[in-house]
């Protein structure tokens, strides 16, 4: 068995330098920088008294990420190119996946480009321009296991995202939606 | 298993948490499965004779969390998240990245989460027992249960029912009929007495 996980700051050693992360916050999971290509500084911010388990950070070389005071998210997977910014007391739950981009452009003839441009014989071949907008996640809400936060899309204050949702608009304060799209349910 | 409740093939150096049941003759591919079982009660897990719980199940017990698993049930990749009850019927197939979940382990009442979410952060070790309440959630015999989807707190699943690829099931699912989509509606009947399965009758949509 391993050494007992330490009580804050990251399990696996030094973070990366443009990473702020506050007191009382803890971060595990070995591979939580593996695709943390920012160039920001800084590139994540996270607040105090967070935990934060098993998050994958995959933040491009643009991306800001900011997260608020005691957010709790598990195995969650964060998808930056552009901004990212998550309030205070925001619980995310197993596999739920956020991404401010849709990583591709949508014109045929521009994604063969970016097909190429990615590609090993693509060496310096710039990639054609890609949507992105900043996800805005407000305070108190949470976001069930499974759930999709598409780009743009800002969830209001003490919103619920069921478990298992595809969210590609806007949720209102305290609302919560349910289903691929997601619509507004009330509460049973 | 073994004396000291390893398992011999196991990659994981864990061990059966000892409030756990395991049938003789049930199959447990890892004890990796009952990393957050955290469950107090004598009668946490019941795995059944002739289940099997392949890699990528998570026991993910509250501390009053109880599940059981029937017999000749197949779990491949289910992550359980369990402050209450779940239980899981006899021949069931429960598909990858199944999420079973009877609780969503905050209070509903933001003031009383953020309290909840203050004293979780000054738990040593951060156990995640935020909220103990949870709807049980019920799988009845013989379910299929298609990969990705997710069963929703206080949702019981009938007999012999499937639910489709992808689906998130937020009602119950009565006995013998097919449901698919987010969220989750009903396709069409099962007919238990036809060989193919299918329910051909004029009533039966779909």
């Amino acid at each position: 068995m391993s050494d007992s996980p330490p009580s804050t700051g990251w399990s696996h050693g030094p973070l990366p330098a443009n990473v702020r992360l506050g007191p009382n916050s803890l971060l595990t999971a070995d591979y939580a920088f593996k695709r943390f290509l920012t160039q920001c500084d800084p590139g994540l911010v996270v607040g105090a008294n967070c935990t934060l388990d098993g998050v994958h950070f995959a933040i491009g070389r643009e991306g800001r990420v900011t997260i608020g005071d005691y957010c709790f998210f598990t195995n969650a997977v964060l998808l930056c190119e552009l901004e990212l910014r998550i309030g205070n007391y925001v619980v995310i739950g197993w596999n739920a996946t956020i991404a401010d981009t849709d990583f591709h452009p949508l014109a045929p003839a521009e994604r063969v480009a970016d097909a190429i441009a990615c590609s090993p014989l693509g060496k310096g071949r710039p990639r054609p321009p890609i949507a992105r907008k900043p996800v805005i996640i407000g305070d108190d809400v949470w976001i069930g296991p499974n759930a999709t936060i598409l780009k743009g899309v800002t969830i209001g204050t003490g919103a619920l995202v069921e478990a298992g949702s595809l969210v590609t608009r806007d949720v209102p304060p305290g609302a919560r939606v349910l289903g691929n799209p997601a619509q507004i349910i009330p509460l049973a | 298993m073994n004396a000291d409740r390893s398992l011999p093939w196991d990659w994981f150096p864990g061990r059966i948490p000892t409030n756990v049941t395991l049938d003789p003759d049930a199959y447990v591919e890892t004890t990796y499965s009952f990393q957050l079982c955290r469950s107090r009660r004598p009668d946490a897990v019941r795995i059944g004779r002739g289940a099997s719980i392949y890699l990528g199940v998570m026991f993910d017990l509250g501390l009053h969390g109880k599940v059981a698993v029937g017999d000749f049930t197949l779990m491949n990749g289910s992550r359980i998240i369990c402050d209450s009850e779940v239980s899981i019927g006899d021949y069931c197939l429960i598909s990858w990245n199944t999420v079973l979940m009877d609780t969503r382990r905050i209070p509903l009442d933001v003031a009383a989460r953020r309290r909840a979410l203050e004293q979780f952060s000054e738990r040593q070790p951060r156990q995640p027992d935020i909220d103990g309440s949870g709807r049980p959630i019920r799988i009845a015999d013989k379910v299929w249960i298609g990969f990705d989807s997710c069963i929703l707190p206080g949702v019981t699943v009938g007999e012999g029912s499937v639910v489709g690829a992808r689906s998130v099931v937020d009602q119950d699912v009565p006995p013998f009929t097919i449901v698919a989509g987010n969220p989750a509606r009903i396709i069409r009947k099962l007919d238990p007495d036809s060989p193919g399965g299918v329910d051909t009758s004029p009533r039966s949509p779909g």
